[in-house]
């Protein structure tokens, strides 16, 4: 049973993001990163999740839904910001219509940076989500994606955007 | 691409748009410091009819006869501040204060509503569906967005024009390359630069893979809302080689800053004889594909007759794109105003009747077979041509609208210069133009239907909020 802890439940957020970093996130679902294979999974309430994802710098009219749906995730939880704009220094950074994004405005405690990042490194936040809830040490993630950085956890963009 | 402005009077405005409708379809409509504009594509260009705006008299509003411009005039009204005669929908058009309007919804005897959103059970944008239903068949949708709206086009106010590229290139992630030729276009066009033939081709290559990736992805998605689960796996993974020869062909899995002003990216095609390989490959699979998926009788008899939307409902509601071509209609940019190597290297453009799941997807099929011809002969005639890029230098004034046909429809933009800053710039995407269609295509259809009403049109919420 071991190895099924810790089988995440992910509630994605979306706060403003391109879509772009959801194209890469969609990638997830698909037979080249698979996630149901580690007994992770995307899932319909927040109730039932045990990571939040979330992507873009924040806008005013999420900001409640957010809130929200962070309140309804039960505890223990962790928070993950997916892409340069959620970790906070995207290229819309600073501009007066957008938030600070979501390691500042939500908590969220792992940085995928990137623009957006590729799904190999979406999956390797993942895991160092599931790890801070107790679950499995093996890194899980290869790259195949072509990316030339697999850079994963720092709260400082990566200097390369190509994704 | 604007090949004739016409100015009326405020209250002439109803009147000549109708007018203009007899020559060609409409992109939209947006307000400046300098009054309303509608615009709209004709053979060779954009025409466009201007306003000037003052207090004293309102503009006739079009939305009443011209649904489909119901969202361009709330903005111009908000935003701008435009006063409007008889307005059908005047709601703020966007939240304010973070709360979005009460939606309009449909009640009587045994008539629910049910609302879902913003935030979604999926990998979804946020928007707001609120469906008011009969036991299982939805009586009426009202769609709303907002939850994305990063008030880029006041933040890009001020900017140097060629600054702003890696912005503009991030309004929308799955129509970065198409919004980015269209304003490269602009700001080359108002700057009077050449752009060496090369570059045209390179750049048509780059745009058709956007095409590829996205429509192999729209035909996953509605195998997924149909519950057929290999097709589902199969064209992800179909995308995802997509995704890889975008990377292989531009550095970027998405084709982020692939296409600027002036020319294209350094190590763009680099590597040529690799990206023409790779697409060979896929285009083998896509074919495998495509015929696993007209196999599937069960998946085609879901597919049809479900969410349709007929020629008149398509014209009224001024669908763009595949979903337009789809219900009868005859306009695809590349083909009714050629702009780039689309001049010399023409398409052909895609035809179907049926203006349901069915028609949608099967043009999207006959396109990405024609993407696939397109680049191929695109290669061709690149040979191993270098891409230089031209040299770029921005006006002290100068006002353009360009238009290219993106993988959901037209992408507009309208850049303003003035003394040699971004004075005001303006995105109308595909996807804003076509989303009251998507609400209009899913009334009448069954509850379980309406992911896939909405799959079959993959729109995307970031360049419709901006
Ligand atoms: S990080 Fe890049 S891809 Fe992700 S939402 Fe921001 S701009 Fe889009």
């Amino acid at each position: 049973m071991a190895i099924f802890n810790k089988s995440i439940g992910i509630r994605h957020l979306v706060c403003g993001s391109c879509n772009g970093c959801e194209h890469e996130m969609n990638a997830l679902a698909g037979p080249d990163y698979d996630i149901t294979q580690h007994g992770w999974d995307i899932v319909a309430s927040p109730r039932h999740a045990d990571v939040v994802t979330v992507t873009g710098p924040m806008t005013e009219a999420m900001r409640v839904p957010a809130q929200r749906t962070l309140e309804a995730v039960p505890g223990p939880k962790v928070i993950v910001a997916i892409g340069d704009c959620a970790v906070g220094c995207g290229v819309f950074a600073g501009s007066a219509g957008v938030g600070a994004g979501a390691c500042v405005e939500l908590g969220a405690t792992i940085a995928v940076p990137g623009c957006p990042p590729t799904p190999s490194m979406i999956k390797a936040g993942l895991l160092r989500a599931a790890q801070a809830l107790g679950g499995p040490s093996q890194p899980a993630a290869r790259d195949d994606s072509m990316s030339g950085s697999t850079k994963v956890g720092s709260t400082r963009c990566t200097s390369e955007r190509a994704g | 691409m604007i090949k004739g402005e016409i100015e009326v009077g405020p209250a002439a405005v109803r009147t000549a748009v109708a007018e203009r409708l007899e020559h060609g379809s409409a992109l939209g409509a947006y307000a400046s410091d300098r009054g309303v504009r509608y615009l709209f594509i004709e053979k060779h260009g954009v025409q466009v009819l201007s306003a000037r705006v003052d207090s004293s008299e309102p503009v006739a509003a079009v939305s009443g006869t011209c649904p489909g411009l119901s969202w361009d005039e709330r903005e111009m009204a908000d935003e701008f501040g435009i006063a409007f005669d008889a307005l059908p929908d005047a709601r703020p058009f966007r939240p304010v204060n973070g709360e979005l309007a009460p939606a309009v919804v449909a009640t009587g005897p045994g008539v629910t509503q049910v609302v879902v959103g913003p935030v979604h059970a999926g990998i979804i944008e946020p928007g707001r569906f609120t469906f008011s239903s009969g036991g299982e068949t939805i009586a009426h949708l009202d769609f709303q967005i907002g939850f994305s709206h990063r008030h880029l086009e006041q933040s890009f106010e001020g900017a140097d024009p060629l600054d702003l590229a890696p912005r503009v290139a991030r309004v929308c992630g799955a129509c970065s390359a198409s919004r980015s030729l269209a304003y490269a276009m602009a700001v080359e066009s108002i700057s009077d630069a050449r752009i060496a033939d090369p570059v045209h081709i390179a750049r048509q290559i780059v745009v058709e893979l956007e095409r590829v990736y996205n429509h192999v992805f729209d035909l996953a998605v509605c195998s997924a809302a149909a519950g057929w689960g290999f097709g589902q796996a199969v064209g992800l993974g179909l995308k995802e080689c997509a995704l890889r020869i975008c990377h292989a062909a531009t550095g970027h899995r998405l084709l982020f800053d692939a296409i600027v002003p002036g020319g294209v990216r350094d190590g763009v095609l680099d590597d040529r004889e690799e990206v023409q390989t790779l697409v060979v490959m896929l285009q083998e699979s896509v074919e495998q594909y495509v015929r696993a998926i007209f196999d599937n009788t069960s998946l085609i008899s879901r597919w049809s007759e479900t969410g349709t939307l007929t020629y008149d409902a398509a014209r009224a509601l001024a669908v763009v794109g595949p979903a337009h071509r789809a219900s009868g209609g005859l306009v695809d940019v590349r083909d009714a105003a050629p702009y780039g190597a689309y001049r010399w290297l023409p398409i052909v453009a895609a035809r179907e009747e049926g203006g349901d799941v069915l028609a949608r997807c099967r043009v999207k099929v006959a396109e990405l077979r024609d993407s696939f011809r397109i680049i191929h002969r695109a290669f061709e005639h690149l040979g191993s041509r270098r891409l230089n890029r031209s040299a770029v230098i921005p006006p002290e004034t100068g006002d353009t609208v360009t238009v290219v046909e993106g993988p959901r429809g037209a992408e507009t933009v309208a850049l303003t210069v003035r003394g040699t800053v971004v004075e005001r710039v303006h995105f109308i995407s595909a996807s804003y133009r076509n989303w009251p269609a998507v609400a209009h295509a899913t009334t009448g259809n069954i509850v379980p239907d309406a992911p896939l009403v909405n799959k079959s049109f993959n729109l995307c919420y970031a360049c419709a909020d901006r």
